[in-house]
């Protein structure tokens, strides 16, 4: 449904042109001042930063930038962030598809509760799992690995999966595998060769939805990994800790760097965007 | 061989859901609820602990600063909620509407709610810093919002509301675009006014995408933490105690797991009482 455009004289509906043009043009300006005012922030020498009044016209500087890309921990950090995100995503995608298949397709026992349990992971508060696991974890010699973090965001990306996969295969008509069922293909033969490569376009949407989560996450890894094996969420939340200090640009640029890649991603995602929202409450 | 392996493929299929679900997230949650029935220590064996019945949940119930965080949770829940869907609800009605441009604006005003929260929340940080932040700058004053008890948790919300409006608003979006727009022409047709229009058609037709953006909105502001974490760490005077940060503070910080167990078990069953709310929702859409 669209906005009820044709009500009201022409005059009158280009009045309302305008006060919409410029509802929104103040809205953008509100909700894109203080990202905006970050990367200029990010682009400024330390005594530009620091300049009362405000310096508003610069020749904008990389050295923030440079210094970030050089330094050991952001590359660290990066460098496990794209770790433990990349990991968690395979695996619950290894794991999570073909269970979302078998739940869309088949009636089997125990599907309602294993549903329940989905749902249950995906809306519980992660501190209430993370207490345990710390400990468990922390028993079997896991914490502070990469390994550890990859299966804590299971908690989340897991149930991402089997929810927005669900969709996506009950959207898929019955009839392709059927009739590769009928031409002597196993079950787990038509899922792989011939349902698989129809979804494909879905599981792109998933993997970038849960990777999203993955890379913003930052209480599983705050309590889960140390200095060397910590991820960018971490490393930045450390940079704040206490007093704000000094190196402003260097803050502003890592904190550019690591919100580029996300942002990218949700783009190309945009059109899935409300499925990952919902989460399978809303259907696509 | 293949025969059986057909007859369980449902089976099989789910089979690794089901261990690591039960792996990362069952297993764990008895384990927690079984500490929070005991006094441990963390250079105890897992089961070396001592029962000491509710004391753990006792303890809580007597603690100001529990109870204390059990108000500003729902408080700030309750507020954060609220004016992020009448924000997300306008946004959403304003880029509704189809003009020339309009995608421009609804992709620009989308993008605070796909900044990683520890990076939005640190990036006000530094916009609300009262010595060399824009913020203070602009209105001309010197205060400091996220260092005093009365404005903290203001300034935390607005934030909040600032990173996840736009969430509410491409949930309402997608649900304005979907709804018929029969009765809205027909309306029209009758010389409805847009007051009319919005408040007898739309908002009635709207109102199941309302409810689901409602309760998933409250399960997440309910468990609210990076962004507190990074702009005031619960302070200052625990103003901004909320129950995951304090649940985090007690197990991290103090090491006193079976407390934090015990504060976890209190916030989850307060999660499935929201949950079942939500699941009994969406069963009733089902069946409209």
């Amino acid at each position: 449904m669209t906005a009820p455009s044709r009500v009201g004289s022409r005059r009158s509906r280009l009045v309302f042109a305008g006060s919409v043009y410029a509802a929104l043009i103040a809205l953008t300006v509100v909700f894109l001042f203080p990202l905006v005012w970050i990367i200029g922030l990010s682009l400024k020498t330390r005594l530009e930063i620091f300049a009362m009044p405000p310096v508003l016209v610069w020749w904008p500087t990389f050295e923030n930038y440079a210094a970030v890309l050089s330094s050991g921990d952001f590359l660290a950090a990066f460098w496990n962030s794209l770790v433990v995100a990349s990991g968690a995503v395979l695996l619950s995608m290894c794991v999570g598809v073909p269970a979302a298949y078998a739940i869309a397709r088949f009636p089997f026992r125990g599907r309602s509760l294993l549903f329940f349990g989905l749902l249950a992971m995906r809306m519980l508060p992660p501190i209430a799992v993370l207490v345990p696991m710390y400990i468990l974890f922390s028993k079997l010699g896991l914490t502070t690995t990469r390994l550890s973090v990859v299966l804590a965001y299971t908690t989340f990306s897991l149930p991402l999966v089997v929810w927005i996969m669900r969709g996506f295969f009950e959207d898929l008509p019955r009839e392709l595998e059927e009739s590769a069922w009928v031409d002597g293909a196993s079950r787990a033969a038509a899922f792989t060769y011939v349902v698989l490569p129809l979804i494909r376009p879905g599981l792109v949407a998933v993997c970038i939805l849960s990777l999203q989560l993955a890379w913003n996450d930052f209480l599983f890894a705050a309590v889960l990994t140390n200095n060397a094996t910590r991820t960018l969420p971490v490393l930045m939340a450390a940079f704040s800790g206490g007093d704000t200090g000094v190196d402003w640009g260097g803050m502003t640029a890592s904190g550019v760097l690591v919100i580029l890649p996300v942002v990218i991603f949700s783009f190309a995602a945009q059109r899935h965007l409300v499925a990952g929202l919902s989460s399978g409450a809303v259907k696509g | 061989m293949s025969a059986w392996l057909d007859s369980q493929f449902a089976r099989l299929a789910v089979l690794p859901t089901t261990v690591l679900m039960l792996l990362v997230f069952g297993l764990p949650l008895l384990f927690s609820l079984y500490l929070s029935f005991q006094g441990w220590s963390p250079d105890q064996a897992l089961f070396g602990g001592r029962f000491t019945g509710t004391d753990n949940y006792q303890d809580l119930l007597t603690d100001p600063a529990f109870v204390g965080s059990l108000g500003i949770t729902f408080g700030y829940t309750a507020v954060t909620v609220a004016t992020e869907l009448a924000a997300g609800l306008g946004l959403a009605l304003l880029l509704n509407i189809d003009l020339p441009w309009i995608n421009l604006f609804r992709t620009a005003l989308i993008i605070p709610m796909m900044i990683t929260p520890v990076v939005a929340a640190f990036c006000w940080k530094l916009l609300l810093d009262p010595d060399h932040g824009i913020v203070d700058y602009l209105i001309g004053s010197h205060i400091i919002w996220l260092g005093r008890p009365d404005t903290a948790l203001v300034s935390v919300a607005v934030v909040n509301l600032w990173q996840n409006a736009p969430y509410v608003a491409v949930l309402l979006l997608a649900g304005l675009r979907s709804l018929p727009s029969e009765p809205v022409e027909a309306a029209a047709i009758d010389g409805a006014s847009r007051l009319q229009v919005f408040w007898h058609i739309t908002l009635p037709l709207l109102r199941p995408y309302i409810v689901v953006a409602l309760l998933l909105r409250t399960i997440f502001e309910f468990r609210a933490f990076d962004n507190i974490y990074v702009m005031t760490s619960g302070g200052p005077a625990d103003a901004t105690m909320v129950l995951s940060m304090f649940t985090y503070l007690a197990s991290f910080v103090r090491f006193d797991l079976s407390l934090g167990a015990a504060a976890s078990w209190m916030m989850l069953l307060m999660s499935m009482a929201l949950c079942v709310l939500f699941i009994a929702v969406i069963r009733r859409r089902e069946a409209l």
